[in-house]
């Protein structure tokens, strides 16, 4: 088996006095889709954040590639190639899709030798035209803010963003929240999509059909604790359920 | 000096009249720019309006709506851009700023009068400003003068006062403070002078300000406020201090407040300026010079009313309160 | 479209969502193009009903007149401008107006200081410009790092510096002005790039005022006086900065989405810490061409100027939620503010009512603003915030 891509070893995070994730250790490997799975306040977010560089554990270690890794920031962890959709996307309403696709990472043009450098709105464009058409995404208008369009659409947006850097691992926080049926297939295509080419994911979630239709192996936190690693084709709905509520513990894997 | 000149404007105001007529000239139009809203100048648009409609002139007046060159100015530019006011009557809010912007007005073909007022050092003849046609106002110095010799004597010779004053760098308050600090250090050398504070033409500040000195000051005798907004707060915070009666007021400016403060016992003196007779004179020095009239003098004096508890009754000197007909 | 996607599709044949339509799309054109709809009928209106009410005598259109509104403008633009910056941004800066009164009494300070030490003319103006942008942009720095690392809300902190600016301004002036100033400075607040004088014996001259006196004095029109020219400058530059740089893209995020743009890696702290000093400076440099037009400085300068900036912001179709804005739009609420001024002193109206249409204006604007919100989430089939 080849080594992980990403692995946690150990790793607790406290709030002053919660302790919300507790010594949880957890591998990825190249081109599979994990589960994380737990009812609320399980801990999932949390840990996580800790992984996309939001919080800095108090205790345990991150290998990524091979090295051990700390991410002080968001963006030293989008460096490494770590890229993450939070729930509420992190999307600016007023910017249109390729000003969001390249917030924060804007292609500039040069003038004056340098001095003064503007933004390359058409560049941007072009490229965010590419990635949305290699996933098949599409959209009425690129130039209007995203502000009008709707859940899926917006979620498209935040993957193809993900997509386009290059993310090496990518990292989804309930992606099918709020979503019509057919904006939710689609949210699944596309994790199949990233998959196909080799892109890890994480993906959190606490509705069990969405993990039977993607991931290839699933690990259940409850309390801030694992209490379960179990490859989805060997498992099931009720069995997961019970984990999920705290009726069931597996030893620590 | 007064008499001559009275007589030199009679007779301008007489050609001017015959001249309107015998030509079939071209109506005067002139633009009144006073300071701020308050009852002085509202006075004395009533004499700039008595006046225009006597001599059959079209008078444009703009009120600014707070005390300051910044408020001031783009009026007087609108004015200036207008292009048919012949003559332009106004109390410049500030002494060295308001020079640029007269100046202006006066390059671009337009008289300049000032009223209560004045720019540079207000000697048109021979000091820094010489482009204004005349000062009309009140001798504030004088003024300040006599509200010291006037609170003196209220105060019995000896004590503490204090000054409250509006704006700094305007030549009618600036007048009055120096002229009352003179007279005190030269007859009243028992006095001590403290002040002026600057309430930037706010009553309430004044009022603030004067509660202040009264309560660090617990033998404050007197306070002297220089014009209708002063007057207004300090005499307010005096009464607020319960100490009406104790601490003598002089008021410059009779308002309606500052005459209800006689009444109450708070103000014992009100020096009223004459703001009608400058609103009134200025417009006439507009038509006597619009009628070829030279010999207008560059400085005008328009003297005081002293109210005290003794004459206020007197229709004579009652008819020097600032009212304005329905308000 | 493969067939797997459009078995996935949405079914219904409708515009997909997101999109616009036609009679939506017009809708939203005219509200953002209102302000300047305004501009224009309030102007076309001055300029019938002025030779109306004067029996002929006086023109709204005329060069002197053009001249007067844009240099009327400078101040409240200049404040305006940093504060389209700081209110794109989801912040507010209330301290503009004192800010300018302190750099009005720096600069004359500083400038009064060089030119009695020996230095030249010239460049004393520009140690004068030096410590009034210097002086405002450090309190703008205070403003932003406060409200950035301290994480106080911007109401209150520049509520809060305000009221320091001020009494240090007072301070540092002598009883609110500082005069004395070399008279020679009139030219560069008040001088112009050309003069034109009508009629016979005319001409034009550049530069220099020319120095004739009389009849030729009283046809001279002054066109682009040099502190209309620095505003335009700075103008341009706003524009620029806000829409072609990666400064102004940031600045939009961070007021669209504060989340995201922190989530994005911009470095949001620096970012708005830079807003407020441009803000700041842009005030200083109100205060300084002030100092040059009325050659003194004054400490109570800029105090009625905030909230009409604030107005001109908003007419201009500014968010006050952040997010949306436009330099342009400032401009054009500023020009608003200053053709209604000039227009009611032409009509011989008393000034006051300026205040009573302003007022209204910046209601209707703030109405079309949140209309357009409607708008755009009806498209969208969300429930609007």
């Amino acid at each position: 088996m080849s080594e992980p891509l990403l692995s946690i070893r150990n790793m607790s995070k406290i709030f002053g006095g919660l302790v919300a994730v507790d010594d949880v250790s957890l591998d990825v490997r190249r081109g599979e889709v994990v589960g994380l799975l737990g009812d609320n306040g399980a801990g999932k977010s949390t840990l996580i954040k800790c992984v996309s560089g939001v919080y800095q554990a108090e205790e345990g270690e991150i290998f990524f590639d091979g090295a051990p890794v700390a991410f002080a920031s968001p963006m030293d962890a989008r460096r490494v190639g770590i890229e993450t959709i939070y729930q509420d996307l992190a999307l600016a309403n007023n910017l249109d899709v390729g000003a969001n696709i390249f917030l924060g990472r804007e292609m500039k043009k040069r003038h004056l030798g340098g001095l003064v450098q503007t933004l390359d709105d058409k560049l941007m464009l072009k490229e965010s035209r590419q990635t949305l058409d290699s996933l098949q995404i599409r959209f009425p208008t690129l130039t209007d803010p995203i502000e009008n369009l709707s859940g899926g659409q917006r979620q498209a947006v935040a993957i193809a963003r993900a997509v386009y850097w290059e993310a090496k691992l990518m990292i989804m926080d309930e992606p099918t929240n709020n979503l019509g049926v057919p904006e939710q297939h689609k949210v699944l295509e596309l994790i199949r999509t990233l998959k196909d080419r080799g892109v890890p994911v994480i993906l959190i979630t606490h509705i069990l059909p969405d993990a039977f239709a993607v991931t290839d192996r699933v690990v259940v936190m409850h309390r801030g604790r694992k209490v379960a690693e179990k490859v989805t084709a060997r498992t099931n709905a009720e069995e997961l359920v019970q984990y999920m509520v705290g009726a069931r513990e597996d030893a620590a894997a | 000096m007064r008499k001559t000149s009275l007589l030199a404007m009679a007779a301008g105001l007489v050609l001017a009249l015959a001249s309107q007529g015998a030509e079939g000239a071209e109506k005067l139009k002139i633009g009144f720019l006073p300071g701020v809203v308050d009852p002085f100048y509202q006075v004395m648009q009533l004499g700039v309006e008595k006046a225009a409609k006597d001599l059959g002139i079209d008078v444009v007046t703009q009120i600014p709506p707070t005390w300051g060159v910044e408020a001031q100015t783009p009026l007087l530019d609108a004015m200036v851009a207008r292009g048919d006011l012949n003559y332009i009557i106004t109390a410049p809010t500030d002494k060295d700023q308001m020079v640029g912007p007269l100046q202006a007005a006066v390059d671009h073909g337009i008289k300049v009068i000032t009223v209560d007022t004045f720019l540079g050092d207000g000697n048109y003849g021979t000091g820094p400003v010489k482009f204004p046609l005349s000062y009309i106002g009140s001798d504030n110095t004088e003024g300040g003068r006599l509200s010291a010799r006037g609170l003196a004597k209220a105060i019995g010779g000896k004590g503490t006062v204090y000054i409250n004053s509006t704006n700094p760098n305007v030549s009618s308050v600036e007048g009055r403070e120096k002229g009352f600090k003179e007279e005190m250090a030269k007859d009243f050398p028992n006095i001590k002078v403290l002040g002026p504070d600057y309430n930037l033409d706010d009553a309430n500040k004044a009022t603030q300000q004067t509660a202040a000195v009264l309560a660090r000051e617990p033998n404050l005798a007197g306070v002297f406020g220089t014009n209708v907004f002063s007057a207004q707060g300090a005499g307010a915070a005096v009464v607020n201090a319960g100490l009406g009666g104790n601490v003598q007021v002089v008021a410059y400016d009779a308002t309606k407040q500052a005459m209800e403060l006689m009444d109450k016992g708070t103000v014992s003196l009100v020096l009223a300026q004459k703001p009608f007779d400058m609103g009134y004179m200025a417009v006439m020095f507009a038509a006597a010079d619009a009628a070829g009239v030279t010999s207008l003098p560059r400085r005008v004096e328009t003297g005081f009313a002293i109210i005290d508890k003794e004459n206020v009754k007197d229709p004579a000197v009652a008819r020097f309160i600032y009212q304005v007909p329905g308000k | 479209m493969t067939e797997r996607a459009s078995r996935l599709a949405p079914s219904h044949a409708a515009a997909p969502p997101g999109a616009l339509t036609p009679a939506q799309r017009v809708t939203l054109f005219l509200s953002r193009i209102w302000a300047w709809v305004f501009l224009g009928v309030m102007v076309l209106f001055f300029v019938v009903a002025v030779p109306l009410t004067t029996g002929g005598s006086v023109n709204f259109l005329t060069v002197r007149n053009s001249q007067n509104i844009l240099v009327a403008i400078i101040p409240v633009l200049l404040l305006g401008l940093g504060q389209t910056f700081v209110i794109i941004a989801a912040g507010i800066d209330l301290s503009v107006g004192w800010v300018m009164s302190l750099a009005s009494v720096l600069s004359a300070l500083a400038l009064r200081g060089a030119f009695n030490s020996g230095v030249p003319l010239f460049p004393s103006v520009l140690v004068g410009l030096a410590a009034g942008v210097g002086g405002a942009a450090l309190v703008g720095f205070v403003n932003g790092v406060i409200i950035a690392k301290l994480k106080v809300p911007a109401f209150i902190v520049t509520l809060g510096t305000s009221f320091i600016v001020r009494g240090v301004a007072y301070l540092m002036s002598e009883n609110t002005t500082v005069i004395g100033l070399p008279a020679d400075i009139r030219a560069y607040g008040n001088d112009a790039l050309i003069y034109h004088i009508g009629g016979e014996g005319g001409g034009l001259y550049f530069l220099h005022r020319p120095e004739v006196g009389g009849e030729l004095l009283r046809r001279m029109d002054i066109i682009l006086p040099y502190p209309v020219i620095v505003t335009g400058f700075v103008v341009a530059w706003a524009m620029f900065l806000l829409h072609r740089t990666q400064f102004g893209r940031h600045t939009y995020a961070i007021g669209g989405s504060m989340d995201a743009a922190v989530r994005s890696g911009i470095p949001v702290d620096r970012h708005i810490i830079e807003l407020y000093m441009l803000s700041a400076a842009t005030s200083g440099v109100a205060g300084f061409l002030s100092t040059l037009r009325y050659t003194a400085g004054s400490a109570v300068i800029g105090d009625p100027l905030l909230l009409s900036s604030i107005a001109a912001v908003i007419i201009g179709g500014v968010s006050m939620f952040g997010g949306a804005g436009t330099v342009i739009g400032t401009v054009i609420g500023a020009l608003i503010i200053a053709v209604l001024t000039t227009g009611l002193v032409m009509l011989n109206v008393d000034a006051f009512w300026q205040f009573i249409v302003v007022g209204t204006v910046v209601i209707v604007a703030v109405l079309i603003d949140q209309s357009r919100d409607l708008i755009m989430a009806r498209a969208g089939g969300r429930v609007r915030r």
